[in-house]
């Protein structure tokens, strides 16, 4: 998560950039990551984590449309109910599926039809002016009238609505 | 859902087929009892709990693996790591990474905040209370899950362990450089394995979770690390929004 707050910012006015209108992706699979080493960290004193990935930016455009049509996803923790029911839909394909939100990527393509002006999945490189950041489910979305996006490496991706 | 349709079909085609239930089981060594209880791997998650609970001051990541199933039944792997800083019992500092986000949670034992470092957005919450009641309040309300929360419950009656339908002990393993027990438990939707370090101090060292509702079986493995002499200062609890942050709205989870 690198994208620079500034390019986001500069969105004065600057033109929607439709990067991509292929029902583009999110998945968390693709893209490599630099640096962030195995097992090194674990365990090792000191202060917050982060840092590790040396500006490496997760770039998943070329990802097939298909890595993010999710019907379920692991459970990450034991003790929780809900663990017992966690497919795509029974959180409404936000947040159910554990911290690291796998689900989230069911957001990008799910069955629900958003009203909205821009195509769910394309990619633009700057959100309009006037979009409000919202935590929702512990994730960071840019909702913008009835169009939300969610950070995808230094760009947005148009989502539905998470709620 | 399929699959109680599954197993409901094959109960009545049991039922509806006497001749199975004429056979008699065969003679000879006693048959392991399917979906027994072992009561010692009980006592194992009992005696790790306890001694979760004895720990103040720790760091403690983890290094997971998950998966997700696509709609014809692939499944594709994801990976994300996180990093717990906790004193007990109302501080905890976590970082979590994952290709879509860095995410920081900040806890002092009076305010939450949740922040990400990219684009300096935190959102704040009020809530006294300790660390265990922050995870069900975060998750009840905000939809958000705290890694390795399963930690916390451990030795509390948040993890009630009367639910579990089949335990047993798997023998031993190492991982990395530490000897393990290895249990395996069955309970409601899903499978779980647990690997426990051998001998007076028992940390979990390894979960993986199998998600039994999905006939493809997702997994998740998280490999556990610990530092129980970690050498962060307190002021890690507190937040202090750096230059240009900006504070945004959380919203409650909404069902829908």
């Amino acid at each position: 998560m690198k994208r620079s707050l500034s390019e986001f910012l500069l969105a004065s006015l600057a033109a929607v950039v439709l990067v991509s209108f292929a029902m583009a992706p999110i998945a968390e699979a693709a893209g490599g990551r630099a640096g962030g080493g195995g097992g090194a960290r674990a365990g090792a004193g000191g202060g917050g984590g982060g840092g590790a990935r040396q500006g490496a930016q997760i770039n998943n455009s070329r990802a097939d449309v298909r890595s993010n049509d999710v019907r379920s996803t692991s459970v990450n923790n034991v003790n929780v109910d809900r663990n017992t029911v966690v497919v795509a839909g029974d959180r409404g394909g936000c947040c159910g599926g554990g911290w690291d939100h796998p689900v989230a990527a069911a957001a990008v393509v799910g069955t629900t039809v958003a009203v909205t002006a821009a195509a769910i999945g394309s990619m633009v490189a700057t959100v309009p002016p006037g979009c409000v950041p919202v935590n929702y489910g512990g994730m960071v979305y840019q909702q913008c009238g009835g169009t939300w996006y969610m950070p995808q490496g230094s760009q947005f991706v148009v989502v539905n609505p998470p709620y | 859902m399929e699959r109680k349709i599954l197993v409901l079909g094959l109960l009545a085609m049991s039922l509806a087929a006497p001749g199975v239930h004429a056979q008699k089981p065969p003679a000879g060594p006693a048959q392991p009892v399917a979906g027994a209880v072992d009561a010692p791997s009980i006592q194992a998650l009992k005696d790790m709990g306890a001694h979760l609970q004895t720990l103040k001051r720790f760091r403690v990541s983890t290094e997971l693996t998950g998966e997700r199933v696509l709609k014809d039944g692939q499944k594709l792997q994801h990976t994300a790591t996180a990093n717990l800083d906790v004193v007990r019992p109302a501080k905890l500092h976590a970082v979590m990474s994952s290709a879509r986000a860095e995410r920081e949670l900040i806890f002092d034992g009076k305010t939450v905040t949740l922040y990400t470092p990219a684009q300096k957005y935190y959102s704040t919450v009020e809530f006294d209370n300790t660390i265990g009641g922050l995870i069900e309040r975060l998750e009840e309300r905000y939809g958000v899950e705290l890694p390795l929360a399963d930690l916390f419950r451990w030795g509390t009656p948040a993890a009630p362990l009367d639910k579990i339908e089949s335990a047993m002990n798997a023998g031993q393993d190492f991982i990395g450089k530490d000897l393990c027990d290895h249990y395996a438990f069955r309970q409601s939707g899903i499978d779980w394995q647990i690997w426990i370090t051998a001998g007076g101090k028992p940390l979990p060292r390894k979960v993986v979770i199998t998600n039994r509702a999905d006939e493809a079986r997702p997994q998740s493995v998280s490999v556990i690390s610990w530092n129980l002499k970690p050498t962060f200062e307190d002021s890690i609890f507190r937040f202090t929004p750096p230059k240009g942050a900006k504070k945004i709205e959380i919203v409650p989870r909404k069902t829908k």
